[in-house]
């Protein structure tokens, strides 16, 4: 069965919802790399062009708890969204926290691999934006962050692009992305 | 509620039938991070990326629970071989 299928079949109200997610998210924190603070980066989350933060407001307006829903956290409206953001950009990052301040250890590591080969990217906060962070997870079928998208096309989380960086598969596809 | 190692060792088992399997506890005590190395013929052909979807869809279930999943290695049993192999010659 595929991850999809799993996320689609998990049952909870919307009240149920943010509770569990709220618990969840302090036990999870406790795990030494991440640090607690969805409250820390309620602005400036995201660092990039004014097309991109037009396109993030516009997530964030959708974002309601009401409007959240479990059976389907990637709605329709969304995945539209989410395919003009991933081509808006040669090298995009769903990342927790931002690319001057990232709040978890997986996404530091990507984000210093880009920097390492100068590389231009915009980065996406997703500790921002609750339903961009489970709808992305359906999106990209990949059930964590950080996640890299090159050329409109998901790369990887963090283990794949350490590993692609150190054998160089990285660097080609960039090289490749940039001349397209 | 935690994943307890066991339970992730007796999935992949169950699910991708692995020659080499190394599940680590990295989360110092809660069961919420966990890093794995795994060897599977169900790997062969399959791009790294691949490879760890179906890592992760093996783990699905366990995954709710799972705050990060580090996957170290996955390679096919071929790839194991080289691997250890060059690593022995390093040490002698």
């Amino acid at each position: 069965m595929s991850f999809h299928l799993q996320l689609a079949a998990r049952p909870c109200s919307p009240a149920a919802a943010s509770e569990a997610s709220s618990v969840t998210w302090g036990s999870r924190h406790r795990h030494p790399i991440c640090v607690n603070s969805t409250k820390l980066c309620s602005a400036a989350a995201i660092s990039s062009p004014l097309k991109l933060a037009s396109i993030a407001t516009k997530l964030s307006s959708n974002s309601s708890p009401s409007s959240f829903r479990c059976f389907a956290a990637l709605s329709p409206e969304l995945k539209s969204t989410l395919d003009n953001v991933v081509t808006s950009e040669k090298v995009i990052l769903f990342m927790k926290g931002t690319k001057d301040f990232p709040q978890c250890g997986f996404s530091h590591t990507v984000v210093q691999i880009l920097k390492n080969l100068s590389v231009p990217f915009e980065t996406i906060n997703i500790l921002e934006n609750e339903s961009l962070r489970q709808g992305l997870k359906e999106y990209s079928s990949w059930p964590t962050f950080p996640q890299l998208y090159i050329d409109g096309e998901f790369f990887g989380g963090c283990d794949i692009t350490l590993e692609a960086y150190k054998s160089g598969e990285l660097q080609e596809v960039l090289e490749k992305a940039m001349c397209s | 509620m935690a994943v307890s190692k066991e339970q992730v060792e007796s999935t992949l088992k169950s699910k991708l039938n692995p020659s080499h399997l190394d599940v680590i506890d990295t989360s110092g005590g809660c069961g919420a991070s966990y890093s794995i190395e795994i060897v599977s013929q169900e790997f062969e052909g399959k791009r790294l990326l691949e490879r760890h979807r179906l890592v992760n869809a093996a783990l699905a279930e366990e995954m709710k629970h799972i705050h990060a999943l580090s996957i170290t290695k996955a390679v096919t049993p071929d790839q194991w071989k080289e691997q250890e192999a060059r690593k022995s010659q390093q040490d002698a």
